[in-house]
């Protein structure tokens, strides 16, 4: 096969599912009625509101009935309560395709607004942040971890490092927060319980970034606890597998300098499934990171996608479903094109 | 396993180490099952009348082995006969329930419960009194069982199936203590003596100046006196409860839950949940892994197309959303680990099995016209087996994870209380915040330690595994 | 004519999960300048392990080895491993490992591999060093632009052309081929074959020719060894070891190859290779031999003088 015609069979089959996901998490909440009641308790929200307005004006109780029956069934075509729900389908996908994600019902931005993009572009920075700065961390220490154990192979350093990355395999994230918490606030007082500002926030912007700081400590040792030994246990494998390859000991007996050899017999053949696993522990843990975020009260995407599914806010729920495949499809596309970049061996 | 194989994984201490651990889990959960009633989790655990008469937050027993100051243990005294009985013309029952308290704190509750009262004439009379070590008798509740309604004939039962005083919360127990003080020279008002409670007032020295810091130690003993119209005017039983500050080998949570019976029902649960969203994964994709490696063609394509679908899809934010939208049941969450789990294996599997299937050996057996299932069952299978052996192990913490991380949201299946669950509602009560350790770090060990098992074992299965997947090479 | 290279009581154990594995025991034998010694045997009596100790990367779980590696009448394994690697390493000696089609670096360019050992030594540039190689490429029959090419973008032909390259990058004086046309279709091996004759032609290069295939060494060597189980059973110039094979194994492994105008198919040797974690005792070759009377099971065969022949064989006591 053709490069191209690699990457664009890619490119095909994650568009496919975007749409897939999206569609899925649309025909649910129409097919299971959750979206007909969740309009309809819309609706009559709405009418209440709108009762306590026009009793002031309307005396006449019937006149006043009479009005708010026709707002009621303006209100009901505008949301396509009239039509089955399988009519409204088409046009919901559309929206949210081109990124028209409508407002939310009742989740509503930090500033007040309740415009679904308003709210998410408010909170996608933190989890970014917080996600990013805990992959960079435990990359690069679990990085050197694992390729010191595969180059002392069964040593006791070695199968400390395995026993750790063992035990990290099957940490829940959230519990490790709550040891934290227990252990760093509760018992030893020097960190916050959760959030991302004091309150009231520190004023000057060196305060108010330490403030930050203080705060994001935990939720990131958090993840990075969590995610460390999967770092350390993929590198070891990924250079214990090179060093064990047959031109590791050719560059040896042809007297390479023991740096260079490193360099480029083993970190560099090493880097393309490393990077590899870089974007895929980013893309994963903005879905994982849902549970952290829950865990510290911390205002990101994670939070607000588990606020959005229990106050069933529709919107607010498909747009951030969408956008987490999003994010993630995006990364599994970035890395097709950097395999290509770093392994000369898929270039064609 | 063949014997060879079986000394290979057997000689690795991570494999002993994971075989042991499976073992004692399967032998909980055995347990679990045999002892447990069906409906444990809506009728009991999840059900707050049943554990009203334990601690709130109590510590578990052992911390007393670590202080100076023994809190006290939580006391259930039984008694269902009285231990005397005379009569002036009315007929006195005297039920006594006696316990030595040697503790350093006082309890954190009182309450009494009455079994079935049966009588004739008309309804007997309840006095409640605790004579303290020091001899001052302390009055604590009285009552008459009831009216008896026109209608009615004897013999009339009442307190049936029993009757529970919470005597820690009840007014009139809080009133009689008020003046029992007060006959001691020791003033305080109504809202301070229910605020001390009987806990504190009965089980504090008391002296001239006023209620004392010191616990009195000694005997106490609680008279339930039944004075009856007839002679077969009866009580069946009482039971007086003196809540601990410590419970148990776990201690309890915030509605007095035992943690230890929660922690047990736990791993039966978490097997159950690894061990069948593995087995359903491994079987589906490697089924469909070998299809598509060996039948090749359309079927190929369609089975990769789909399995590289279901690889980009972020599993955790769906997970969330269908276990909300539908109930939360485990078979649901079973189920969708399960659709959207299999499509990793059935890649790895499909190229191993291609480069079995170039193998010499293999080619030559096509060539001589063996049919295709008997190639598939004898030299494609056994050759990749300990390797979806292995991955089978190697899921199933994945899928404990799971579970654990959506009852952390709150969308745990409540007919089965997982230890998700336990730590759902400790962080959710506040219980990390005000630092209930023993509610928080228990079930989360449980659960790294049932997924290091099988972790362990893939471990040990990893040199019989890849020798064979090398020699391929 | 001067002695190259001086093998002295080799000796060569590896420590396994089973025990003690004794892959090359008491093997001596000596190459002179320019000759081309060809050394045979089944896969696993441990040629390989010979060819890694001249080049001092033996694997770690080495456990015992003893012996002495004369080059240039100095011993080898004596000298410190920094002036090895400065004065012998490659520059002297090199070796084209086998498995050639995995001795590349698949994220480097060919050329850059080939020229690292010169880069090295000469502290040169890629830039200067490419012409050397280029020079080397069109001598072994690879196009210029090969120097750009990654390994996957090579058949296994010219892979082995650019290991040779890599092998010769320094000039060496004894280069150690280790099964060099194994893994190549027969009309490559015979180009391979063929250079490997104008090689020893044109720079008089010392080789040592690794293979189990005896015809194939003999189309190129001078003198043949044959090894059977760690040991060496025969040694001689290839037209007294092919025309008149003395060791019975050495007997065998010649009726085991086909040939081109043969009068008799091709035989098996009977039995399988020992396990050298426990070798048997006396000859080892003795459970497979055809002649084996009671001495071979409790002797062992010191090496025999038959004629200008070498041979482990107590029918030659
Ligand atoms: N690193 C090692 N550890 C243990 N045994 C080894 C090692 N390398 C080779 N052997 C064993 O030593 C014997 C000789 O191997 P080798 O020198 O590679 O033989 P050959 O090159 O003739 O095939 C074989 O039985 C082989 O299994
Ligand atoms: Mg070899």
């Amino acid at each position: 096969m053709s490069l191209v015609r690699v990457l664009a069979l890619k490119a095909v089959t994650l568009i496919l599912v975007l749409f897939g996901v999206l569609m899925l998490v649309v025909l649910v909440l129409g097919a299971t009625g959750v979206s007909d009641r969740i309009l309809t308790a819309y609706v009559g929200e709405q009418l209440r509101a709108v009762r306590q307005e026009l009793s002031q004006r309307i005396r006449d109780p019937v006149e006043l009935e009479r009005a708010l029956e026709t707002y009621r069934s303006e209100l009901i075509t505008a949301y396509g309560l009239d039509r089955p729900w399988y009519t409204r389908l088409p046009q919901m996908i559309l929206r949210v395709l081109i990124l028209d994600l409508g407002s939310s019902r009742t989740v509503t931005s930090f500033s007040g607004s309740s415009k679904v993009s308003d709210i998410i572009l408010e909170r996608l920075p933190n989890t970014v942040a917080l996600v990013t700065t805990a992959v960079a961390i435990s990359s690069a220490v679990g990085i050197a971890l694992g390729a010191r154990a595969a180059l002392k192979a069964g040593s006791r350093y070695d199968r400390a490092v395995s026993l750790f990355s063992s035990v990290s395999f099957a940490l829940p994230s959230w519990w490790m927060g709550l040891i934290y918490i227990l252990a760093f606030s509760f018992y030893l007082g020097i960190f916050p319980f959760g959030g991302l500002y004091s309150t009231p926030p520190p004023t000057t912007p060196l305060e108010r970034a330490a403030d930050i700081l203080w705060h994001a400590t935990l939720p990131v040792l958090t993840l990075v606890t969590v995610i460390l030994g999967g770092w350390a246990y993929i590198s070891r494998t990924i250079v214990l597998n090179v060093t064990r390859e047959d031109f590791v000991a050719v560059a040896r007996a042809k007297g390479l300098k023991e740096n260079l050899l490193m360099r480029r017999y083993i970190i560099r053949p090493a880097a393309p499934p490393i990077v590899t696993n870089i974007v895929f522990a980013i893309s994963g843990s903005i879905g994982g990171a849902i549970l952290t975020e829950t865990v510290f009260n911390f205002p990101g995407m994670g939070r607000l996608y588990y606020e959005a599914i229990t106050s069933f806010d529709e919107n607010l729920v498909i747009a951030l479903t969408y956008l987490y495949t999003l994010i993630y499809i995006a990364s599994r596309f970035i890395l097709e094109i950097l395999y290509v970049v770093l392994d000369p061996r898929v270039r064609i | 396993m063949p014997a060879r194989e079986w000394r290979v994984f057997w000689s690795s201490p991570t494999s002993k180490a994971g075989v042991l651990l499976l073992a004692s889990m399967t032998i909980v959960s055995l347990y679990v099952l045999i002892t447990y009633p069906q409906d444990f989790g809506l009728r009991i655990w999840n059900n707050p009348g049943y554990w009203a008469d334990y601690p709130k937050e109590a510590p578990p027993s052992w911390v007393n082995l670590f202080t100076a100051d023994k809190l006290p243990e939580h006391m259930v005294i039984l008694t269902d006969s009285p231990a005397y009985t005379y009569s002036d013309g009315q007929y006195y029952k005297v039920y006594r329930l006696d316990f030595q308290y040697e503790y350093s704190d006082t309890p954190s509750f009182l309450s009494i419960t009455l079994g079935p009262a049966i009588f004739y004439g008309r309804p007997p009379y309840l006095e409640i009194t605790v004579e303290r070590p020091d001899g001052l008798t302390v009055p604590l509740y009285f009552a008459t069982a009831g009216t008896v309604l026109p209608e009615e004939t004897p013999p009339y039962r009442r307190f049936d199936p029993s009757q529970r005083i919470f005597l820690s919360g009840e007014e009139q127990v809080a009133r009689s203590l008020q003046l029992f003080l007060r006959m001691n020279n020791v003033d305080l008002s109504y809202n301070d003596v229910a605020r001390l409670g009987p806990e504190r007032i009965i089980f504090l020295e008391l002296s001239g100046e006023g209620l004392g810091e010191r616990v009195l130690k000694g005997r106490y003993i609680v008279n339930v006196v039944f004075i009856g119209d007839t002679h077969d005017d009866n009580l069946s039983w009482a039971k007086f409860v003196v809540g601990g500050k410590v419970y148990g080998l776990s201690g309890t949570d915030r509605i007095g839950r035992d943690l230890a019976a929660g922690l047990l029902f736990g791993f039966p649960v978490a097997l159950l949940i690894g061990l069948v969203t593995s087995v359903l994964t491994t079987s589906i994709g490697s089924s469909l892994g070998i299809m598509s490696g060996y039948i090749g063609g359309r079927v190929d394509e369609i089975i990769q197309r789909v399995s590289d679908i279901l690889n980009n899809i972020p599993l955790l934010p769906l997970l969330i959303f269908f276990t909300f939208i539908f109930k939360p049941s485990i078979w649901l969450i079973v189920m969708i680990l399960v659709v959207f789990g299999w499509s990793g294996l059935t890649i790895v599997v499909r190229s191993i099995v291609l480069q079995v299937k170039s193998e010499q050996y293999v080619e030559a057996a096509v060539s001589l016209g063996a049919p295709r299932w008997r190639i598939m069952s004898r030299h494609v299978f056994p050759r990749i087996a300990p390797f979806i052996l292995a991955q089978m192990i190697l899921s199933t913490p994945s899928a404990i994870l799971a579970e654990a991380s959506l009852s952390f949201l709150g969308l745990g299946d409540p007919s089965l209380p997982s230890w998700g669950q336990m730590l759902d509602y400790s962080f959710r009560s506040g219980g990390v915040n005000i630092g209930l350790w023993w509610w928080i770090i228990p079930p989360g060990v449980l659960i790294v330690v049932t997924g290091l098992t099988f972790i362990l074992l893939s471990l040990g299965l990893e040199p019989v595994v890849s020798p064979r997947l090398r020699r391929m090479r | 004519m001067m002695v190259l290279l001086d093998v002295r009581n080799l000796t060569i154990h590896y420590m396994t999960e089973r025990g003690v594995l004794r892959a090359v025991e008491d093997v001596s034998f000596q190459l002179e300048k320019g000759e081309t010694m060809g050394l045979v045997g089944e896969s696993g009596c441990g040629k390989t392990s010979i060819a890694l100790a001249i080049m001092r990367t033996l694997p770690d779980n080495v456990c015992f080895s003893s012996g002495e590696l004369l080059f240039d009448g100095e011993d080898i394994l004596a000298i410190p491993a920094e002036r090895y690697d400065q004065e012998i390493r490659w520059r002297k000696i090199s070796m084209v490992f086998q498995g050639a089609l995995n001795s590349f670096n698949p994220v480097l360019r060919i050329g850059f591999q080939v020229a690292e050992p010169l880069m090295q030594s000469r502290k040169i540039s890629w830039d200067k060093a490419r012409g050397e190689v280029a020079r080397l490429f069109s001598m072994l029959g690879l196009p210029e632009e090969t120097i750009w090419r990654y390994p996957h973008e090579l058949s296994g032909g010219m892979k082995q052309r650019a290991m040779l390259a890599m092998a010769l990058i320094l000039r060496p004086k004894l280069v150690i081929l280790d099964e060099p046309t194994s893994a190549l279709d027969v009309s490559v091996q015979t180009q391979i074959m063929n250079l490997l004759k104008r090689l020893k032609r044109d720079m008089g290069l010392a080789m040592i020719f690794i293979t189990h295939d005896i015809t194939l060494a003999s189309d190129i060597c001078d003198r043949i060894s044959v090894m059977y189980a760690g040991e060496l059973v025969e040694l001689g110039d290839a037209d007294d070891v092919l025309t008149n094979p003395l060791h019975p194994y050495t007997r065998k492994l010649l009726a085991a190859t086909p040939r081109l105008r043969g009068d008799r198919p091709p035989e098996y040797i009977p039995g399988s290779p020992p396990d050298l974690v426990n070798p048997p005792s006396g000859c080892r070759f003795h459970p497979r031999c055809p002649v084996m009377f009671d001495r071979c099971i409790s002797v062992r065969p010191p090496m025999f003088s038959s004629g200008r022949v070498k041979v482990r064989c107590l029918l030659y006591g």
